[in-house]
């Protein structure tokens, strides 16, 4: 298998209502990924492209409709669909088909305009559950949040105060991201008294509804050399199923994300990832997932992970600065564009580019990681330069 | 396997219900910002536009935000009135509803090129038998009052 490394990186604003198409999202963020290394439509062999439910942008076929907007009029153009897991889980795509010695280079672009939704997108999601055995109890998906939620804060003795923390670093970070949908920062008083959705989850444990498109160029090696002096390298990348029966997994550890951290950390020869990585980019549609993705990710012990929190082991300027960005609690949620804006963050901090965000330390390792389909799916990614 | 029914007609296929805890949810699309200024010209002047490719020269109609093949930006110097006449690339007899049932009159659609790209719309003031590929069509739009900005701002394409 060939070197692979990020080149560039293009991320649309992610806001609530967004006028432009899906296509022209898409369009934005690949033109200025594109813009950002210099090349041309012409210097890119395939297109990976990745989108959740087509519900969302409200077209069947989506990646069709979307191909043009990501670059791939007449080229092989191929989709990717795990759900929330869909924007990490492309990048991994696109690094097969450079991998493999198939392409020389490789568009990965995923969008999601989930305001085409009325009144809410959450109507989209009641079919995801069992037809037969749970649809008949009205389901919704925050259910399963809650039940995973509830059972992760009883098996460590965490408190809704503990989970919060997580929300306030996030949104924290994300306060500084030009992309970000907020500016207002948040206490834990705030996601205390903000009205509950289902139980222990309340409004401000959870990621926003958002409209939004994320791209990055990968090449194979020797092209990278020649376009940059700091590429990105791709230096593991990991994904696992857990089972579809989702409430019979561990709720309060992520078995679908420990094997596939596992699988990306041997590819890059990681023995130590909470010593060796030193950005995390988890998982984080709600703030007890942060927390518990950096347990499924090896990067805190099963049940320490508020108190090293506490401790400001995951501030920016902590020993493992815990969703730079912001994340999907402080920058936004447009589904798949949410997990490629993670790429795009370690693409960034590990080139020293990403600003006031910037994590000191120079950091040399990152890994990002999303999670989906039914809530089983993960998939991981480890750069570094 | 098993069969529960077996339907020979479309027509006799009954609704899925989800029954209660259905969530009524549509969606809401935006013509984007390309399509926002073509639909109020359409709508305000009665014109049609495309936007002009420099580096190929193709010029999309509906105007577009970018060109596919040269991903170039395609910005307001980039707008052409493509005028209110197309030529029919192809066109169809449709027959029959969505339901099946046959329909009192048969509609003509038609693929109408103008400049570049292709609308999509309906034939009218003529006949089934009098269309052919090649016709030269144009543009007939409703009463001002009736227009909303959408494509039925145009109601139909008739022969020159």
């Amino acid at each position: 298998m060939r070197k692979v490394a990020i080149v560039g990186a293009g991320l649309t604003k992610f806001v609530r209502r967004a006028l432009e198409t899906p296509k022209e999202l898409s369009f934005e963020a690949t033109k200025t990924a594109l813009d950002s290394c210099g090349l041309s439509l012409d210097d890119i062999d395939c297109v990976a492209h990745g989108s959740a439910p087509d519900a969302f942008d409200g077209i069947h076929q989506k990646g069709e409709y979307l191909a043009d907007g990501c670059g791939g009029w007449n080229k092989p153009t191929m989709r990717v669909y795990v759900g929330g897991a869909t924007g990490v889980h492309a990048v991994v795509h696109g690094w097969h088909h450079v991998a493999s010695g198939m392409f020389d280079t490789c568009l990965v672009v995923c969008e999601e305009k989930m305001s085409n939704a009325m009144p809410h997108a959450q109507g989209f999601f009641l079919t995801i559950f069992d037809a037969i055995t749970e649809r008949a109890l009205h389901p919704n998906l925050l259910w399963i949040f809650a039940l995973e939620m509830n059972r992760y804060m009883q098996r460590y003795g965490y408190t809704k105060e503990d989970m919060a923390l997580a929300a306030v670093n996030n949104k924290k970070n994300g306060l500084m991201h030009p992309s970000s949908q907020f500016k207002d920062e948040i206490t834990v008083e705030d996601v205390l008294n903000s009205e509950t959705m289902a139980y222990p989850v309340s409004r401000l444990d959870v990621s926003p509804v958002s409209d939004g498109a994320a791209a990055v160029v990968l090449a194979a090696e020797p092209v990278a050399r020649r376009l940059t002096d700091k590429p990105v390298w791709i230096e593991g990348v990991g994904w696992t199923l857990d089972t579809a029966y989702w409430a019979t997994r561990d709720l309060y550890y992520p078995r679908y994300l420990d094997k596939a951290a596992r699988m990306a950390y041997e590819m890059a020869g990681i023995r130590e990832p909470d010593k060796q990585i030193n950005i995390a980019e988890p998982y984080d549609p709600f703030d007890y997932k942060a927390l518990h993705h950096m347990e499924g990710l090896q990067l805190s012990p099963r049940g320490k992970t508020v108190e090293l929190l506490r401790d400001g082991h995951f501030a920016r300027d902590g020993n493992l600065p815990m969703c730079p960005s912001g994340g999907l609690l402080g920058v936004g949620n447009p589904i798949a564009a949410a997990g490629t804006m993670k790429i795009c963050e370690l693409f960034w901090q590990l080139r020293g580019e990403a600003g006031e965000r910037q994590v000191p330390g120079d950091p040399r390792l990152g890994v990002a990681q999303a999670w989906g389909d039914l809530m089983q799916v993960s998939s991981v990614v480890v750069t570094g330069i | 396997m098993g069969i529960l029914e077996k339907i020979t007609r479309n027509v006799d296929n009954r609704y899925w219900n989800p029954g209660v805890g259905a969530f009524p949810v549509k969606n809401r699309y935006t013509a984007g910002v390309a399509g926002q200024q073509f639909f109020e010209r359409l709508k305000e002047d009665s014109k049609i536009f495309g936007t002009r490719c420099k580096t190929c020269e193709t010029t999309y109609v509906p105007a577009r935000l970018y060109c596919e093949r040269c991903f170039e930006r395609l910005e307001e110097k980039d707008w052409v009135d493509v005028g209110t006449e197309g030529v029919i690339h192809s066109f169809t007899v449709v027959h029959k509803t969505l339901e099946g049932e046959a329909k009192e009159k048969p509609d003509l659609i038609a693929a109408i090129q103008i400049a570049d790209g292709i609308l999509i719309h309906r034939l009218g003031e003529l006949d089934d038998m009098e269309a052919y590929i090649g016709m030269k069509v144009a543009a007939q739009f409703k009463a001002k009052a009736d227009r909303r900005g959408g494509i039925n701002d145009i109601d139909y394409f008739k022969p020159l």
